[in-house]
């Protein structure tokens, strides 16, 4: 066989088939249209191998079929499937090792069945497998060699097996960049139905309005939701709920129960009877054992009364206005699970006290490995009391929030409070003497509308001005800075005073320094913190807990 | 009569009866200060009694105090006299404040002053 004649002769077809290799294997590596690569390749390997038909099977149906994804020659096979374990082509997958079939009448695994369908006749077939490293995918194969003899070659072995390699890198890419695509798809539906539920939520009203709610998801969805609205005669409908598991299916149980709560109380205001609806809706239709817990209730500001309901949910916090803490207890299971119950009503007087409604979020998140709790959480609210509400809601969520913790859950949180108004004023001015008249002004003009004495405003304003000049002369040294000054009421404390805070950045001074002069040396100077010390009740220089500058924070009881 | 309208806290001052008599008007903080201070101590570095007229200052502090003391112990070192008349009750509960009612002359103004020595 080895005549020299031979060797010319197969020297050409080899080269044409490395050249095919090449080209198929940049293609493949360039694609961005698999379909179109895949069914030029099989056309071009059909062609380049003499072949009479090609096809490309894929794995499908997790992996018990194959299904041809392409295919050139006589007979159209796109489309058709074969049990993958079946017929020499499922040899090739199963084993994954390149079949040549010389005569296939011979040989025990071939299956006539395509033939007979197609009445195309099958005498050689030559298979090599689709994988990327362990992965099958699934197989190439070419059918008939064109020659006199009609056999294929072990060279064509070879070149099919180069061949199957770039393509099955091919098809792998593309599967990863469906894949991909996909994920982008779903990130981008997770990202509305965020957008779906966060306009779920009410919009946050001003201070002065009763009822006030934040919520933190932990994915892009969440299973809590709050809701509050105004009836016509003023009264306030509201609930806080978490449903149960987590993720897709947890958010639309939520947006549903949100939904079928801001519609029917708005007729129903009975909490209880709002909350039994409400049961037989979810439990008609929950799936899978889902259910919901939550407080519902309705506040009436002209007299400062709850009436909730609670839905094994767990207890609200009423915390009263000498700050002690009371759980406020219910006894009904979750909405979802047992039709036709009635749910319980509680009756609150609220007057200057707050209640506090949050899912386990807040209490199951951990610091060091210790969760919250109720006992933290209440410190946590204590540290922040004397703020008003918003600002509260606000410091509480950042304290969550702080680096050292960790949060496993949807944290959310509404506040129920009708506290009488009190004054408040935040200022920000440089450390210039010609703005301590600002200092004053705003101050005057803040505890005028508050209808303080005479008396007291000239007191107030004049500590106020002392203390700034102060921050300006020994804090700053006459350097440039700035002067925070925050004016708000303690109605924790008992009679309730006014706080004054006054706050600089300048180097932290030492306290043992300040102090004041003996009033028969008659002298200028060091009258300024005589006048503070004798006007105020309390008068307390500190660290800022950024560890910048100081504070002085001065207490006078209201008059 | 001299008159000065670039500082927050204005003055006159007219030469009445013997004395100097200085008239502010404003309010006489750490802004102020400095200005009214320096009014002060030239009136009686050109070695003339003087009289402080605080009817329409309508606020002070204790830097604005400081320079009322400060012109008390110059004029008390160069035997001259140094009064307050005609105080608001701005000014003057912030003296009480400072224990200072009693140490500073204080008359309802100047004719009273005169007639009192």
């Amino acid at each position: 066989m080895n005549h020299p004649e031979d060797d010319i002769q197969q020297a050409v077809p080899l080269s044409q088939h490395l050249a095919l290799v090449a080209r198929m294997a940049q293609e493949f590596a360039t694609s961005l249209d698999i379909e179109e690569t895949l069914n030029n390749a099989t056309k071009q390997m059909m062609e380049t191998m003499h072949a009479e038909a090609a096809s490309i099977f894929l794995l499908d149906n997790n992996d018990t079929e194959l299904v041809c994804r392409t295919c050139a020659g006589p007979i159209q096979l796109t489309g058709l499937r074969l049990a993958a374990n079946h017929g020499i082509i499922g040899n090739a997958v199963k084993n994954n090792t390149v079949q040549m079939v010389l005569d296939v009448s011979k040989d025990p695994d071939f299956t006539a069945q395509v033939d007979e369908q197609t009445g195309f006749t099958t005498r050689s077939i030559l298979c090599a497998p689709l994988t990327i490293k362990d992965k099958k995918l699934g197989a190439i194969e070419l059918i008939n060699k064109n020659t006199d003899d009609g056999l294929f070659v072990e060279d064509d072995q070879h070149i099919l097996t180069a061949l199957a390699a770039a393509a099955a890198l091919a098809i792998h890419n593309a599967a990863m960049a469906s894949a991909l695509v996909e994920q982008e798809r779903i990130q981008h539906e997770l990202e509305l139905a965020r957008e779906i539920q966060a306009n779920l939520l009410p919009v946050a009203e001003a201070d002065d309005f009763p009822v006030h709610g934040y919520n933190l998801p932990m994915r892009e969805v969440s299973g809590d939701f709050y809701d509050y609205f105004s009836l016509p005669d003023g009264r306030i409908v509201f609930n806080l709920a978490d449903v149960s598991g987590k993720g897709m299916n947890a958010s639309l149980l939520m947006a549903k129960t949100s939904s079928l709560f801001h519609c029917l109380g708005k007729t129903q205001s009975s909490p209880g009877q709002l909350m039994s609806m409400i049961n037989n809706e979810v439990h008609e239709n929950s799936t899978r054992g889902m259910f919901v817990t939550m407080v519902g209730g309705i506040f009436d500001p002209a007299s400062n009364q709850v009436v909730l309901a609670n839905a094994g949910h767990q207890p609200p916090m009423l915390q009263y206005a000498d700050g002690r803490f009371e759980d406020i207890i219910g006894q009904s299971p979750p909405l979802g699970i047992v039709p036709n119950i009635e749910f319980p009503e509680t009756t609150l007087q609220l007057d200057d006290g707050s209640l506090y409604i949050y899912t386990d979020g807040v209490t199951e998140s951990q610091q060091n490995g210790k969760m919250l709790g109720e006992a933290g959480f209440q410190s946590m609210i204590n540290a922040h009391r004397d703020k008003p509400v918003t600002a509260r809601i606000k410091a509480m969520f950042e304290s969550l929030q702080r680096e050292d913790r960790e949060l496993h859950d949807d944290v959310t949180v509404l506040v129920i409070e009708n506290k009488t108004l009190t004054p408040s004023l935040t200022l920000n001015v440089p450390a210039k003497a010609n703005y301590i008249k600002e200092l004053r002004d705003s101050t005057r003009g803040m505890l005028q509308a508050a209808g303080s004495t005479k008396e007291q405003i000239d007191s107030i304003t004049l500590v106020i001005s002392e203390a700034a000049s102060n921050i300006i002369q020994h804090a700053y040294k006459g350097n440039e800075g700035d002067i925070e000054l925050n004016i708000h009421v303690d109605s924790y404390a008992s009679p309730p005073q006014l706080v004054i805070n006054l706050r600089d950045y300048a180097e932290t001074i030492d306290i043992s320094e300040i102090r004041s002069r003996a009033l028969d040396d008659v002298r200028p100077g060091g009258l300024g913190v005589h006048f503070m010390k004798q006007l105020m009740d309390n008068l307390v220089y500190t660290v800022p807990e950024d560890g910048r500058g100081n504070r002085l924070e001065m207490r006078i009881t209201i008059k | 009569m001299t008159k000065d309208t670039d500082s927050p806290v204005k003055f006159e001052i007219d030469d009445e009866q013997g004395y100097l008599i200085v008239r502010f008007s404003g309010e006489i903080d750490l802004y102020g200060t400095p200005h009214a201070r320096e009014v002060i101590l030239n009136c009686i570095k050109s070695d003339r009694s003087t009289v402080i007229d605080l009817s329409a200052v309508t606020y002070i502090d204790s830097s604005g105090v400081a320079s009322l003391v400060e012109g008390y112990q110059l004029a008390k070192n160069n035997n001259l006299e140094f009064g307050l008349v005609n105080i608001s009750d701005a000014v003057l509960s912030v003296l009480q404040l400072a224990h200072l009612d009693k140490v500073f002359s204080i008359h309802s103004s100047l004719d009273e002053r005169i007639q009192a020595s």
